[in-house]
């Protein structure tokens, strides 16, 4: 290796003088601040027993939209499985004898996989899968973290907030 | 008789707390001389430049927020100009003015991030606080546009996802308000903070030229002296609508170029993007933000360079187009990734206390360095 010069280990050009070489006004000066926040109003939320409540624009785990009847509203498209960056949704098309003539028979998003994007709700010609409110995300393994039709569906009474936020900006 | 004396090898990272991220340092050391610092990076890589390539071009955007995360809104901000300028879209006045605000909010917040860390990585914990009770009403901002707190998705090509919240301007305005007085108590607090100063003025000194030589380019370059910023002299959207102006390192405490301008650049930075969004939402017009997006992004065959003024230094993206839905080539030329470089030169000499300071003061994004 080559040989590299030591700097000389004294830097500092501008001297402190006797008052700051002390310290210890600066220390009281920062204790001061310190204790004038202890009476001043709270920043912080206790998360597990206090709820965060998100606002409509809220992009939480994306849910497909239950119609009161108890049928999802998709027509099994399929454009969000195509618009998803990350591949995330698996959507298997079958026909039924209700108005809509298709419905998925299968619909899965891989929570792993998804990256919160948006693009399914956003490409969704029938308003069937929105962003919920849901952030609390944890699983156990891999497995679980597969969303079939069961956990996804939601009753449109629930997503009300969304929806209403969908027609009015997008 | 002279002591026996041997070099020593001692690695940093990469998962030590003040290496911001997954950076490992490898540190000749003669005694507690620095003589040599090897960064080893990568830890972080996700193959962004790869991976784009088997997108269509708006599903990039949102791999673009996960490069430099805490600056996300400004990449995509890069990537949507760069694509702009490459299929000519004429983007709606609105869509400018609301693309600077969140810029300017996302270029605080940011700072804000690498002033507190910095703080707690040489000891300083409740400017640290601080510095996240603000940053964390600026994201609360981004939140109610939105939707997310980091990762936005919100900057569209030719538009953005969704038009701002009807409280957004209050909020703002209120933020501004209640932001500048904390921004004196955090310069009283640890700006011209004795024990601060000590630790960061004439350390870690970038003089100019070697800051030229390298690359280096954003507050960095700006506190070795030089007067050097994209928003003036390169301007893109409406930045030269706006009365601001470009702060430089003066080595008030110590060199130019050292620790302490560095992060005091960062400061009066804040103090200017303040300005710029003071000024933009007195002049915000009104229109249809989503007017101008393409129906198929299919830009002609062709290459493009483009490059903004990330908080972080000059973010470009050359982006090669072969005519179809995919992009050819995403190249990104990252400013952290471009300052990590200089870092070696910065600390040869120094003490390995003084590897902790200057790491802070470069404020990199490891997610932007790996990519």
């Amino acid at each position: 290796m080559e040989e590299v010069e030591s700097k000389p280990v004294k830097r500092r050009t501008k001297d402190l003088n006797l008052w700051e070489k002390i310290y210890i006004p600066e220390i009281i000066k920062g204790l001061a601040l310190t204790f004038r926040n202890i009476f001043r109003p709270k920043f912080t939320m206790e998360y597990p027993e206090v709820k965060f409540e998100p606002p409509a624009s809220y992009r939480g785990r994306p849910v497909l939209v239950q119609e009161e009847s108890g049928v999802e509203r998709c027509v099994a498209c399929g454009l969000c499985s195509r618009v998803c960056p990350a591949l995330a949704i698996e959507v298997q098309a079958a026909e039924t004898e209700l108005e809509k003539e298709r419905f998925p028979e299968k619909f899965e998003i891989n929570m792993i996989r998804c990256i919160f994007c948006g693009f399914c709700e956003e490409v969704c010609p029938e308003e069937a899968i929105v962003m919920s409110k849901d952030y609390e995300l944890a699983f156990f393994n891999r497995e679980d973290a597969l969303y079939g039709k069961d956990k996804l569906l939601v009753p449109a009474s629930e997503l009300e907030d969304r929806i209403k936020f969908l027609r009015q900006y997008k | 008789m002279a002591l026996k004396t041997e070099e020593m090898v001692l690695n940093m990272g990469p998962q030590h707390p003040s290496t911001h991220g997954v950076l490992r340092l490898e540190l000749q050391l003669e005694g507690e001389i620095i003589k040599d610092v090897i960064p080893h990076i990568g830890y972080l890589h996700r193959c962004f430049e790869k991976h784009s390539e088997a997108m269509t071009y708006p599903q990039v955007i949102p791999y673009t927020d996960r490069m430099d995360y805490l600056a996300s809104m400004y990449n995509e901000f890069g990537y949507a100009l760069a694509m702009e300028r490459l299929m000519g879209i004429e983007v709606p006045e609105r869509v400018e003015y609301i693309r600077v605000i969140m810029g300017e909010l996302q270029r605080i917040a940011s700072h804000l991030v690498a002033l507190g860390t910095y703080g707690a990585d040489i000891g300083a914990f409740t400017p640290f606080l601080f510095c996240f009770r603000d940053r964390e009403r600026i994201l609360h901002l981004f939140e109610i546009t939105c939707g997310a707190r980091l990762l936005y998705n919100y900057i569209w090509i030719g538009g953005l996802s969704n038009d701002l919240h009807p409280d957004f301007i209050r909020l703002t305005k209120e933020f501004i308000k209640d932001f500048k007085p904390n921004l004196k108590e955090l310069n009283d607090l640890l700006s011209f903070n004795a024990i601060f100063i000590e630790r960061t003025a004439d350390v870690g000194i970038l003089p100019l030229e070697t800051a030229i030589n390298y690359g280096v380019t954003g507050p960095n370059l700006r506190a070795s002296g030089m007067k050097w910023d994209l928003r003036k002299d390169d301007p893109y959207s409406v930045y030269n609508k706006f009365d601001y102006e470009i702060p430089v390192g003066s080595g008030e405490k110590g060199k130019i170029g050292d620790c302490w301008d560095r992060y005091f650049i960062r400061v009066r930075e804040m103090e200017e993007s303040l300005k710029i969004i003071e000024q933009a939402i007195e002049q915000i017009p009104d229109g249809d933000v989503k007017s101008a997006i393409p129906k198929r992004v299919k830009p002609p065959e062709g290459q493009i360079y483009t490059r903004v003024e990330n908080p972080r230094g000059e973010l470009g993206y050359f982006i090669i187009s072969d005519g179809s839905l995919n992009p050819s080539r995403v190249k990104v030329r990252a400013p952290s990734f471009v300052t990590m470089q200089v870092f070696p030169e910065l600390c040869k000499g120094f003490m390995v206390a003084d590897v902790v300071a200057i790491l802070g003061s470069i404020d990199i994004v490891l997610g932007e360095i790996d990519r």
